[in-house]
C-alpha cells in the first residue's frame, strides 16, 4: 500500500478534531466523577458531613486525612437554597461546583469577617422569579450566589489545626444547614 | 470491486490512525498534563488552573476523571508527585526522607496515598503531616520519613510493595503573585530523597 501524504494530513486533522471532542466530553461522561461518587451519599438540599477520610472509607480519591468535609447537593428547580454555617477558623473554605465538577464560586474564611455566614444559592431565573422569594433572599448579611444550572454541589472544607481539633471541627460542621427556602418562612437572624 | 479494495484499506488505516492519535494524545494531556496546563518543580507537579472558574478543558477533564473537587489556586495549591528527586517511582518497598523549609502559607499538609488515591492502612493511624502537627527543627525546617518500619520523629507509615503518590496541599498560600495572578511556592517545595531500599 502506498502512503499518501494527503491521507496522512487528513488523518491528523481528524485526529485533532477527535482530540478536542474527547477532552471536552470527558467531564460529562467521566463515569466516576465527584458528582456520581457523592450522589449515593447525600439527598438533594441536605447537608451531609462526610465520614473522616480513612483507608476503609474515602468518599473521593485523594481526600485530605487531616481535613473534614461537608457537602450539600442542591436542586434549585423549586426555588433557592440557603446554606448556613459557622466559620470557626479562617482556613475554612466554601466552594460551589456544577455537576461536571467545575468550580464557579469559592469563599474563604479569611475573607469573611464574621463568625457565621448565610449563603443563598439561586439560578438567574428563580432569583427573579417571585417577590415572595426575593423578599426572603434580601437579608442584608446573606451572600448571594448565582448558580449556572439547577443542580450542583456545595462543599465546606475544614482543615484541622491539629488532631485534637477533629471533634470540635466535626461538630461545627454538623451544625451547618442547607435547605430549600420555603415561601413564607422567616429568615431567622 | 477488486480494484477499489486498496482505497478501503487506506480509508480504514487512516481512520485508525486518526482515532489512535486523537484519543491517545487527549488521554496523555488530560492524565499527565502538559506545558499548557501544569507547572513542575523538582518531582512536584501542579495544575495551575485547578478549581479555577476559568480553568481550561484539560484541567476540567483531569479533575473530573479523577473524581476530585479542587478549590481555586488563590485558596489552595495542590502539588502531587509519584516520583522522588531522582525521578524514580515512589514505592512502599523503599524509605524516603521528605525535607523542607517552612512554607509561606496559612496551612499545609503532606499525605501519602496508593496509586489509586486511597490512603494507606497502618496501625499508627497516621496518614499525613500538617504544618500544625509536624515536628520541626529550631530553624522551622522539617523532615518526614516515609517508611514501612517505625521511625523516630515524623514517621509517615507505608505498607506492602505498592507504588505510592504524595500530595502536598497548601492552604492560604502567601507567596507573591506573578503577572498572571498565580501564586508560586515552587522554589521552596520539599525535596524527596530515597534513603534505603531492600
Amino acid at each position: 500500500m502506498k502512503v499518501s501524504w494527503y491521507g496522512v494530513v487528513l488523518a491528523l486533522l481528524c485526529a485533532g478534531i477527535i482530540h478536542i471532542i474527547a477532552v471536552l466530553w470527558i467531564p460529562r461522561i467521566a463515569p466516576r466523577n465527584a458528582w456520581t461518587r457523592l450522589s449515593t451519599l447525600a439527598d438533594f438540599n441536605t447537608l451531609v458531613v462526610l465520614p473522616r477520610p480513612s483507608p476503609a472509607h474515602q468518599s473521593l480519591p485523594l481526600m485530605a486525612p487531616d481535613m473534614r468535609y461537608a457537602i450539600c447537593r442542591y436542586d434549585l428547580s423549586r426555588g433557592p437554597v440557603r446554606v448556613r454555617t459557622s466559620i470557626p477558623d479562617e482556613l475554612w473554605t466554601i466552594a460551589f461546583y456544577d455537576p461536571s465538577g467545575a468550580n464557579f464560586y469559592t469563599i474563604r474564611g479569611a475573607d469573611i469577617n464574621r463568625d457565621e455566614i448565610e449563603i443563598v444559592v439561586s439560578t438567574q431565573t428563580n432569583a427573579l422569579l417571585d417577590d415572595e422569594t426575593s423578599s426572603l433572599v434580601g437579608t442584608e448579611d446573606s451572600l448571594m450566589v448565582t448558580a449556572p444550572q439547577d443542580r450542583g454541589l456545595m462543599m465546606i472544607r475544614a482543615p484541622l489545626a491539629g488532631a485534637i481539633y477533629a471533634e470540635r471541627t466535626e461538630s461545627a460542621l454538623r451544625q451547618a444547614t442547607c435547605g430549600r427556602m420555603l415561601p413564607g418562612a422567616q429568615v431567622a437572624r | 470491486m477488486f480494484r477499489s479494495m486498496p482505497t478501503i484499506v487506506q480509508f480504514v488505516a487512516y481512520s485508525g490512525l486518526a482515532v489512535a492519535v486523537g484519543l491517545s494524545s487527549a488521554w496523555y494531556m488530560v492524565d499527565h498534563g502538559s506545558l499548557l496546563t501544569t507547572g513542575r518543580s523538582g518531582p512536584w507537579s501542579v495544575w495551575s488552573l485547578a478549581g479555577n472558574p476559568d480553568a481550561d478543558p484539560y484541567t476540567r477533564a483531569h479533575f473530573a476523571r479523577q473524581g476530585r473537587l479542587p478549590v481555586t489556586s488563590t485558596s489552595a495549591l495542590y502539588y502531587s508527585t509519584d516520583r522522588d528527586d531522582e525521578g524514580d517511582r515512589l514505592t512502599a518497598e523503599c524509605d524516603y526522607a521528605i525535607e523542607g523549609q517552612p512554607l509561606d502559607a496559612a496551612w499545609w499538609s503532606i499525605a501519602a496515598y496508593r496509586e489509586s488515591g486511597r490512603l494507606i492502612p497502618n496501625k499508627a493511624g497516621r496518614y499525613a503531616f500538617s504544618s500544625r502537627d509536624v515536628a520541626r527543627s529550631g530553624d522551622g525546617s522539617f523532615r518526614i520519613v516515609l517508611s514501612a518500619q517505625a521511625r523516630p520523629g515524623n514517621w509517615l507509615p507505608t505498607t506492602g510493595s505498592a507504588e505510592l503518590q504524595l500530595m502536598l496541599r497548601i492552604y492560604g498560600p502567601r507567596a507573591p503573585r506573578d503577572f498572571t495572578g498565580e501564586r508560586h511556592l515552587d522554589a521552596n517545595l520539599p525535596s524527596i530523597k530515597r534513603i534505603a531500599c531492600p
